[in-house]
């Protein structure tokens, strides 16, 4: 199972071999569930999503075309879904990524510093619009190309670029001042 | 440290992936319990393939029927175009061998007609009657 390709997978698990699903699960859980988090920020609430969507993708694997990659496919149903209960979910209550967290006060050893540039870092993600949090994850987290991440997000490949590279330059302020405010403590 | 390392790399401009940026959002959004998650979704999409089992049985039957209805109508043609012929067979040796017994033949006269006449028989008809017998 371990050695097929993921369109062999996919038409398995169309056909109906669950095993087959679950093996693709198992491929994508990480970066769904990353992706769906990057959106939404709750873990809880990413996992939902997540499997919501590898849900859809299972109804849906009629339409995926064995002759393009699986993972832009799915991250783009990830999104969807994600991005779908973001927008119900945000009258409901705050977002955890909301900025404001992080960079409080200097911790004491090295574990306390190391929490709080990840609080630093969630903050400065969260800041970002929710396109270019897509894109920099997709880019430099999932290994994917310019051109798929414009896939995913529906967007020409040019767009797909400068939202990374926008998101990237917003990460290094932000985590610039972090830096910054941390030695002056 | 992880701040540290990650201040760098500071080059927005790399079209390569910073994988330094990456690791670092990577620790940040990867969470805990994947093989739980794995399992809650594979147990949740034995749902959907049991909604779509009805659909894809009901599906097969349909795809069967057509080729199936144009067998089963040249099997029903078959037969009765066999039966057909089993039956006018049938029917003309019957009627062959089952001819009335009690209707003489015209062309010879049975021979206890022959006798029940006035005049005496010719006795080559006689034993031409019997004969033919």
């Amino acid at each position: 199972m371990n050695h097929m390709q993921d369109a062999e997978l996919a038409a398995l698990a169309q056909a109906g071999d669950r095993e087959s699903f679950g093996e693709l699960v198992a491929r994508y859980a990480a970066p769904a569930r990353r992706l769906a988090r990057a959106i939404l920020g709750d873990p809880d609430d990413a996992d939902d999503a997540a499997q919501d969507a590898f849900l859809s993708a299972l109804k849906h694997l009629g339409r995926f075309d064995p002759e393009r990659p699986f993972g832009p496919w799915l991250m783009r149903i990830v999104a969807n879904a994600a991005g779908d209960r973001r927008r119900r979910r945000r009258v409901r209550e705050a977002d955890p990524l909301t900025p404001g967290l992080a960079i409080r006060e200097a911790g004491p050893d090295v574990e306390t510093d190391r929490q709080r540039f990840r609080e630093a870092l969630q903050e400065a993600l969260a800041a970002l619009p929710e396109r270019q949090r897509v894109a920099v994850v997709l880019f430099d987290v999932e290994g994917y190309s310019h051109r798929e991440v414009g896939e995913v997000l529906n967007i020409p490949e040019g767009t797909a670029r400068s939202d990374v590279f926008h998101a990237r330059r917003a990460l290094r302020e932000a985590l610039a001042d972090w830096k910054e405010w941390r030695e002056r403590s | 440290m992880e701040g540290k390392k990650l201040m760098s790399h500071p080059s927005p401009f790399n079209h390569q992936p910073d994988t330094e940026l990456g690791e670092a959002l990577q620790a940040l959004l990867t969470a805990d319990g994947e093989d739980r998650f794995v399992r809650t979704v594979v147990a949740a999409a034995d749902r959907v393939y049991g909604e779509a089992a009805p659909a894809q049985t009901l599906t097969v039957l349909i795809q069967w029927a057509r080729p199936g209805l144009v067998a089963a109508m040249l099997l029903i043609a078959l037969g009765a175009f066999s039966l057909g012929i089993w039956v006018g067979r049938t029917g003309a040796v019957a009627e062959a061998t089952l001819g009335d017994p009690l209707v003489p033949n015209t062309d010879q006269p049975s021979v206890p007609a022959l006798m029940a006449g006035d005049e005496a028989p010719d006795w080559d008809v006689v034993l031409a009657a019997a004969w033919g017998r």
